[in-house]
């Protein structure tokens, strides 16, 4: 068998994100998301990531995606949503990493949370690697209307849920908000 | 204190006024900073200017420009809120965003940016650069006549790389200062016919309309943008549409990728050799700016002293450099011999085209072969390592609409005002806007002299056509 070429290899990268997370991942801000916590609790691929509207965001992954969707290897669809916006659902087959339980879990677990809270529980902790002393105010400061209606509150619940899985490097405790 | 008007004559807008107040003041403070006055030596186009010798315009003009047409916009938004309701400091804050937006643009900005993703060199990015100078020193000072924390707010709306409501969208929408100013002054300034907007018209109909935005599957909200009025759909059209042909006709032309290419490669190679200690390898002295970016290309100030003059001027530096690739792509962006391009797509195109069945896409089949063009590239490149790169790759994508990556919906389309009142997308309204496809290109730059790898390129690209089409 031919070994895998870098743009092959970085398409099963981002067709096992999809696979890890149970074969399904609803949305592109899900998938973004997922993959950036995978790469900050040290169980990614190593994608990067930069600050984007909807936070952090790789356009490695984005390429990769539209690879592994080329390949064959992921199938991406769209679908308009209720309030007029279009969601893209990847799905892929096969068996996605083996070996590491610990990624697993956390894939599933981000990519089935609420997209917001997702987005927002990814920003702040961006925003700490790039040595933000309060993320979470700064997330709320950058995002208010996504933030309100108690999604603040329960991001950061959603983010100490995933920070308790046991991965390699863990992803990092934030200090709480101080407002 | 008295306040003191200032004037300035602009090829776009004629005459662009500083009124005589504390907040057009403090902005002509901003603009007398070293920071701002370096946006003098940064080229709007980059190597544009190889192929128009006319677009040599600075980012310095396009932020004045940026800032007058903003000044437009927030008297739409002045007049659709009325003094109720109307917020002068958030205005504020979103027009001197507008002016300083740009401030951290490196040398050919878009390659500039391109050497810091290969190299992982956060400076290199002009939105970090812009965040970092507009909090700090001789900016920030400038900004804080209005105020302690107004240079963060305007940090903020940059920042924030999408709208949070009414007032940014003067800096991020379809219709945000940016584009409107850019579209014309780029256009005026290459000499180029196409692309031409009717501006006068657009801004005499740009309206306000809600319009929903969320995340995937969930809505958070509804968001004032602009939108069009039902007499400027024509107008509108045409803005798409010259939009669209400003980018194979200026900002993807072959010739100025071809030259950002060369330049990406001499700066990636002179940082690797900095890292390597090797510094002298370039041509360069220790004290030269590009060195001592490439020394310490953490620091704001080695990013500060940067500019378009430092670079052409350091040619005659560089083509004495004992590195070959340095040496040798210097040369060739002096004398502007550039490589040649090659446009693999539209190669494939007319090999395929009608010798695939009908419910074959012929754009998905062109991405397929063209992501196994790219593979047998690298695979070639890194057999080659060390050796000066005689094949160069160039990918680039281009949405008809303004995108905000993850999102697709309202926020990404152009809303029109119907008769009766609701919002419909331009694309619906225009058959010509609607057909509009992603613009995409795939190029290969090949040495000139070197027949083996331009053979090389025309057998894969022959090769894979023929493959795609025979599976079919």
């Amino acid at each position: 068998m031919s070994q895998l070429t870098d743009i092959q290899r970085s398409a099963e990268s981002a067709a096992d994100v999809v696979r890890d997370a149970g074969g399904r991942v609803s949305g592109r801000t899900r998938l973004q998301k997922t993959a950036y916590l995978l790469e900050l609790a040290g169980v990614g691929v190593g994608f990067s990531f930069e600050y984007r509207n909807y936070g952090p965001y790789s356009e490695e992954l984005a390429t990769a995606t539209k690879a592994a969707s080329l390949f064959g290897v992921v199938t991406e669809e769209e679908r308009i949503t209720s309030w007029g916006g279009s969601l893209f659902v990847f799905t892929a087959t096969g068996t996605g990493t083996k070996g590491c339980e610990s990624r697993l879990a956390l894939a599933r677990a981000a990519a089935s949370a609420h997209p917001v809270e997702l987005e927002l529980a990814a920003t702040a902790a961006f925003l700490y690697g790039e040595g933000a002393d309060d993320p979470w105010a700064q997330t709320a400061k950058r995002k208010p209307d996504k933030a309100a209606a108690g999604r603040l509150a329960r991001a950061q619940s959603l983010y100490e849920k995933l920070r308790m899985m046991q991965t390699p490097e863990g992803l990092p405790m934030l200090p709480p908000i101080n407002r | 204190m008295a306040f003191k008007p200032q004037r300035v004559r602009d090829p776009v807008h004629n005459l662009i006024r500083f009124h005589a107040d504390q907040f057009e003041n403090a902005l002509w403070s901003v603009i007398e900073t070293r920071p701002f006055q370096r946006l003098r030596r940064i080229k709007q186009l980059g190597f544009s200017d190889l192929v128009y010798p006319g677009a040599t315009h600075s980012r310095f003009a396009h932020s004045l420009g940026v800032f007058h047409t903003a000044r437009m916009l927030m008297q739409i938004i002045q007049t659709h809120l009325g003094p109720q309701h109307f917020e002068p400091t958030k205005a504020q804050a979103a027009l001197a965003a507008s002016l300083v937006h740009d401030l951290g643009h490196g040398p050919f900005s878009h390659a500039f940016e391109d050497v810091g993703r290969r190299l992982g060199l956060k400076m290199a990015s002009h939105e970090h650069v812009s965040d970092s100078l507009i909090r700090t020193d001789d900016v920030a000072e400038a900004f804080s006549k209005l105020g302690s924390g107004f240079a963060a707010d305007v940090a903020d709306i940059i920042n924030r790389k999408g709208p949070k409501d009414i007032y940014d969208a003067v800096v991020s929408s379809q219709f945000d200062a940016d584009r409107l100013d850019y579209m014309q002054r780029d256009r005026l300034m290459s000499g180029t016919q196409v692309g031409g907007i009717d501006f006068a018209w657009l801004i005499e109909n740009l309206e306000i309309g809600t319009v929903p935005y969320g995340v995937d599957d969930t809505k958070v909200g509804d968001l004032e943008t602009f939108v069009v009025g039902s007499k400027a759909v024509d107008a509108a059209e045409g803005y798409v549409l010259g939009l669209f042909q400003l980018y194979p006709t200026i900002y993807f032309h072959k010739t100025t990728r071809g030259a950002e290419k060369l330049f990406t490669e001499i700066l990636i190679r002179i940082v690797e050799l900095a890292r390597e200690g090797s510094i002298e390898r370039t041509g360069l002295s220790d004290t030269h700016p590009i060195a001592i970016f490439a020394n310490k290309p953490d620091e704001i100030e080695s990013v500060l002293a940067l500019d378009d003059s430092v670079i052409w001027g350091s040619l005659p530096l560089l083509v004495e450099a004992r590195d070959e690739t340095i040496r040798l792509f210097s040369s060739n962006l002096r004398d502007r011999n550039l490589f040649m391009a090659i446009d693999v797509r539209e190669r494939l195109k007319s090999q395929m085209d009608g010798k695939l069945d009908e419910a074959e896409s012929l754009d998905r089949a062109c991405d397929q072969v063209c992501v196994r063009i790219e593979e047998a590239v690298i695979a070639r490149s890194l057999e080659a390592k060390g050796r000066v790169p005689s094949i160069l790759s160039d990918k680039a994508e281009r949405e008809p609409y303004r995108r905000f990556q993850e999102s697709k919906g309202p926020l990404n389309q152009i809303r029109v005002k119907s008769p009766n009142g609701g919002l419909v997308d331009l694309g619906e309204r225009s058959k010509v806007v609607g057909a509009i496809q992603t613009f995409k290109l795939y190029r290969l730059y090949v040495a000139r002299d070197d027949q083996e790898a331009q053979r090389f390129v025309a057998d894969l690209i022959k090769r894979e056509a023929a493959g795609n089409v025979a599976t079919h």
